[in-house]
C-alpha cells in the first residue's frame, strides 16, 4: 500500500471515525449536562430569543473592550474567513464532502483559493508568533493552545505546497496533505480546536441562562 | 436523438505557449542576424491544445521557398513570410506526421545534398558513363 | 538484415538516402525526448550501432501491448527501429511454432549470452505456475531462464511492470510483475494499458543509439516519457485553474472541453506521455477526446477507486459507518453526562449530610 492509498483509505477511515465520534461525545455530553429543571419562575419567558441574542451579540467584542483589542478582532475574523474560503470553496475539497455529505455548493477560482490560503497562512504565522512572544499571552498559553493551531497551520502549508507540485512528486504532497488532515481530525474533540463546535451552542447557553434572570448577556 | 455531428466539441482553449514560441522565434533570429549560430525547436516537445499548432503555422505563414523532400515518406519544408524561419514537417510513407520542426538558420540541413549522398552518387554516375 | 550490418549499412542497403537517414534520426530524437541539437550525435551513434538480439516473451497479457506496437505495416520511424533490432523470438509475430521454435529461442540466447535484450509483457502467475504455460514450460521457468544471460530486461505494459489487471483485486492467480521475480538485472517498466507505441520504439531507440538504459524514475520507468504528470502537461489545465469543470459526460461544460476532474480524471496522480505524445501518431488522447484518464500507467490502477470517482473524493469508506461512529459517539456522552450528574448528585447528598 502506498503513502497516498493509506491516507486517502485507511488513513482517513480512521481519522473520519475519530472525529465523529469525539466530537459527538463532547457535544452530547456538554448538551446532556445541563439540568432541565426550572427552580424559580424566569424573568422572562422567550430564553429561545435570549440566547440567540447571545450568539449575536458575542460576535463583536463588548463595546468597553473595543478599542483595545481591535487587532485581535481584526485578525481573528481575517483568519477564519480565509480559513473558510480556502477550505470550503475549493473544488477538490467539495467533491471530498460532497463523499462525506452528500451533497455540494459552488467552487471559486484555483486563484483566489490560492490567495485565501497565503492570507491564512500568514495571519495564523502572525497570531502564533505574537502567542509565543507577548508576555500576557504567553503566560496564559499551554500545549493545547500551541498544539491546536499547528495543526491546523500543516495542512494549510501542505495543501499550499501540493496545490504548486512543490518540494516532491504531487502524490508525496497530497498524501502528507492528507495525513496532516487527518491529524488535525484526531485531534479536533480533544482540544481546543472544539471552540468550532461549541460557539454557538455555549453562546445561547450563556444567553438563556443570564436570560431567565433578566440580564442581557 | 440528434446526430453524433451535431454535437460540438470543438474548445477554444490556449495553454499560453504559442505567444512564448513566437518570441522565442524572433530571439534565435535575432541570434542568427547577429552572425551566431542557427536554432532548432520541436514542436512536438512542447504542450499545445489542439488547434495552436495550426495557429502557429498561420501566423508564422508561407514565403519564397516551399520545398517537398521525398525521402522515408514526404517532407515539407517551408520557408515561412518570415525569412530564415523555416517550417518542417517530416510524414512517414502513410502521410501521417512524425514529426515538426522550426528551424531558424539560413538553409536548413536536409535541403543541402549530403556528402555520403553524393559520394555514391559519383560511383553511379561513372557506371552509367561508362555503359 | 544481417547480423554484423550496423544500422547506417542496412539503411543504406534498403536505398535509404543520407538525408532519409537524417530525417530519420530528428524523428528519432524527438522521440526519445532529446533536444533537436542532440541529432547529430543520435546520427553519429545510429550510423554506427550494432543490432541487438531481442526476445520477447509473452506471459499473462492481453496482447494489447504487441498490438499497439505492431498496428502501423508502411515504414514508420517506429517500425524501422522495430526492424533494425533481431527479433529472435515473439511468439505472437513470429511464423515458427512450436519446438522449432523454443529450440531457436534457445539457440538465440546462447548465442548472444549477456548481450540479448529480453522484452517481457504480461504478469507472472505465482500462485500456481500452471495457470500460465507456453510449451509446457512455465510463465516463471521461462522468465528465470530467460533472464539469467540477459542484458537488461524492458517490462512492457503495466501488466509486466506492475502485475496490471490479473493483479487486480481478487489477484486469483497470484499476479506478479518481472521485478518482483528478477532481483539481479537492470529493468526498464514501460508501463500503460498499453504503454503509448512510440514510447516502446523510444527506449529500443535509446539502446541503439547509446547501448545503454535510459534514465529511470523511482519506479523503473524511463524519465524521458514518465517524468511528468498528465496534469501538468494537460491542455485543459487552464479550465481546472479557473475552477471550469465538467460535472457529466454530455452536459456544457464537456462540449466546452472542460476539466474532467470531477468525472474522475486521475491525470494528477498518472506519470505518462499522453499529454504531450498522444496517441496515433500525436492525433488525440483520452482527455482530449473527453474522457478522464484511468491512470493505467501506474501500479494498481484498477484498485484505486472507481474510474468516475474524483480522486479527492478518497476511498475512505462507507457514509453508514461513519453514522454509527456518530450514534456511538452520542451514545457515550449522553453516558458521560449522566455519570457526571450521578457524581454530582452523590457529591451533593454527601455535603448536605
Amino acid at each position: 500500500m502506498t503513502l497516498l492509498e493509506f491516507a486517502s483509505g485507511p488513513g482517513l477511515q480512521w481519522a473520519l471515525w475519530i472525529f465523529t465520534f469525539g466530537v459527538l461525545w463532547r457535544l452530547v455530553g456538554a448538551l446532556f449536562l445541563l439540568s432541565r429543571k426550572d427552580l424559580s419562575k424566569p424573568r422572562r419567558y422567550s430564553s429561545f430569543a435570549a440566547g440567540i441574542g447571545a450568539v449575536i451579540s458575542r460576535s463583536a467584542p463588548a463595546h468597553s473592550f473595543e478599542k483595545k483589542i481591535r487587532f485581535q478582532h481584526v485578525t481573528g475574523y481575517a483568519w477564519h474567513f480565509a480559513l473558510f474560503i480556502s477550505v470550503l470553496f475549493f473544488a477538490p475539497h467539495i467533491i471530498f464532502f460532497e463523499s462525506v455529505l452528500g451533497f455540494s455548493w459552488p467552487h471559486l477560482p484555483n486563484t483566489i483559493i490560492l490567495v485565501t490560503g497565503v492570507i491564512a497562512i500568514g495571519v495564523l504565522v502572525t497570531l502564533l508568533i505574537r502567542r509565543a512572544t507577548h508576555p500576557v499571552q504567553r503566560f496564559i498559553s499551554n500545549a493545547d493552545d500551541y498544539i491546536s493551531i499547528l495543526v491546523v497551520l500543516v495542512p494549510l502549508v501542505t495543501g499550499i505546497l501540493a496545490f504548486a507540485h512543490f518540494g516532491a512528486r504531487y502524490e508525496t504532497l497530497l498524501a502528507i496533505h492528507l495525513l496532516s488532515v487527518e491529524a488535525m481530525l484526531i485531534w479536533f474533540p480533544f482540544g481546543k480546536l472544539m471552540h468550532a463546535v461549541m460557539t454557538i451552542p455555549a453562546r445561547f447557553q450563556a444567553g438563556t441562562a443570564f436570560g431567565r434572570r433578566g440580564v442581557k448577556a | 436523438m440528434s446526430s453524433l455531428d451535431t454535437i460540438p466539441i470543438c474548445t477554444e482553449v490556449a495553454t499560453g505557449n504559442v505567444e512564448p514560441l513566437l518570441h522565442e522565434i524572433r530571439h534565435a533570429l535575432r541570434r542568427l542576424a547577429e552572425g551566431k549560430e542557427g536554432t532548432v525547436i520541436d514542436l512536438k516537445r512542447l504542450p499545445l491544445a489542439p488547434g495552436e499548432e495550426e495557429r502557429i503555422a498561420a501566423t508564422l505563414g508561407t514565403g519564397e521557398v516551399r520545398a517537398e523532400v521525398d525521402a522515408l515518406g514526404p517532407t515539407l519544408i517551408q520557408e515561412t513570410s518570415y525569412p530564415g524561419v523555416w517550417l518542417i514537417t517530416h510524414k512517414n510513407a502513410d502521410n501521417v506526421v512524425v514529426a515538426r520542426f522550426v528551424e531558424v538558420t539560413y538553409i536548413p540541413e536536409l535541403l543541402r545534398s549530403q556528402q555520403a549522398d553524393i559520394d555514391a552518387g559519383i560511383n553511379r554516375l561513372e557506371n552509367e558513363l561508362k555503359n | 538484415m544481417r547480423k554484423d550490418q550496423n544500422l547506417g549499412e542496412y539503411l543504406r542497403m534498403q536505398g535509404v538516402s543520407r538525408r532519409g537517414f537524417l530525417k530519420f534520426c530528428s524523428a528519432t530524437a524527438s522521440l526519445m525526448a532529446l533536444p533537436p541539437s542532440a541529432v547529430s550525435q543520435v546520427a553519429e551513434a545510429l550510423a554506427t550501432a550494432r543490432r541487438p538480439s531481442v526476445i520477447w516473451m509473452s506471459f499473462q497479457e492481453c496482447t494489447g501491448c504487441t498490438e499497439s506496437l505492431t498496428r502501423s505495416h508502411a515504414p514508420t520511424v517506429e517500425s524501422l527501429i522495430f526492424d533494425a533490432i533481431s527479433l529472435d523470438y515473439h511468439h505472437t509475430l513470429q511464423a515458427a511454432a512450436g519446438h522449432g521454435a523454443e529450440a531457436a529461442r534457445e539457440a538465440a540466447m546462447e548465442e548472444n549470452k549477456g548481450k540479448y535484450i529480453l522484452v517481457v509483457d504480461g504478469s507472472i502467475p505465482n500462485g500456481n505456475n500452471g495457470y500460465s504455460t507456453i510449451a509446457g514450460i512455465s510463465n516463471y521457468d521461462m522468465l528465470i531462464e530467460a533472464a539469467e544471460n540477459c542484458f537488461a530486461i524492458v517490462a512492457v505494459g503495466t501488466c509486466a511492470a506492475f502485475g496490471g489487471l490479473p493483479n487486480a483485486n481478487p489477484n486469483p492467480t497470484g499476479a506478479v510483475s518481472v521485478s518482483d521475480i528478477i532481483k539481479d538485472k537492470p529493468i526498464i517498466n514501460v508501463s500503460g494499458c498499453p504503454p503509448i507505441p512510440v514510447v516502446i520504439t523510444g527506449v529500443l531507440a535509446h539502446f541503439l543509439t547509446f547501448g545503454t538504459i535510459p534514465e529511470l524514475d523511482a519506479l523503473g520507468r524511463p524519465v524521458a516519457f514518465f517524468g511528468q504528470n498528465i496534469h501538468d502537461r494537460c491542455y485543459r489545465r487552464p479550465f481546472y485553474e479557473r475552477g471550469q469543470f465538467a460535472e457529466t459526460f454530455d452536459d456544457e461544460g464537456a462540449r466546452k472541453g472542460w476539466c474532467l476532474y470531477k468525472l474522475g480524471c486521475k491525470g494528477p496522480t498518472t506519470y505518462n506521455a499522453c499529454a504531450t505524445l498522444k496517441w496515433n501518431q500525436g492525433t488525440s488522447f483520452p482527455i482530449q477526446s473527453g474522457h478522464g484518464c484511468i491512470g493505467c500507467s501506474e501500479p494498481n490502477f484498477w484498485d484505486k477507486g472507481g474510474f468516475y470517482d474524483p480522486i479527492s473524493a478518497g476511498q475512505w469508506g462507507s457514509r453508514d459507518a461513519l453514522l454509527g461512529a456518530a450514534a456511538a459517539g452520542a451514545a457515550l456522552g449522553v453516558g458521560s453526562a449522566l455519570a457526571a450528574r450521578a457524581r454530582k448528585k452523590k457529591a451533593q447528598a454527601a455535603e448536605e449530610v
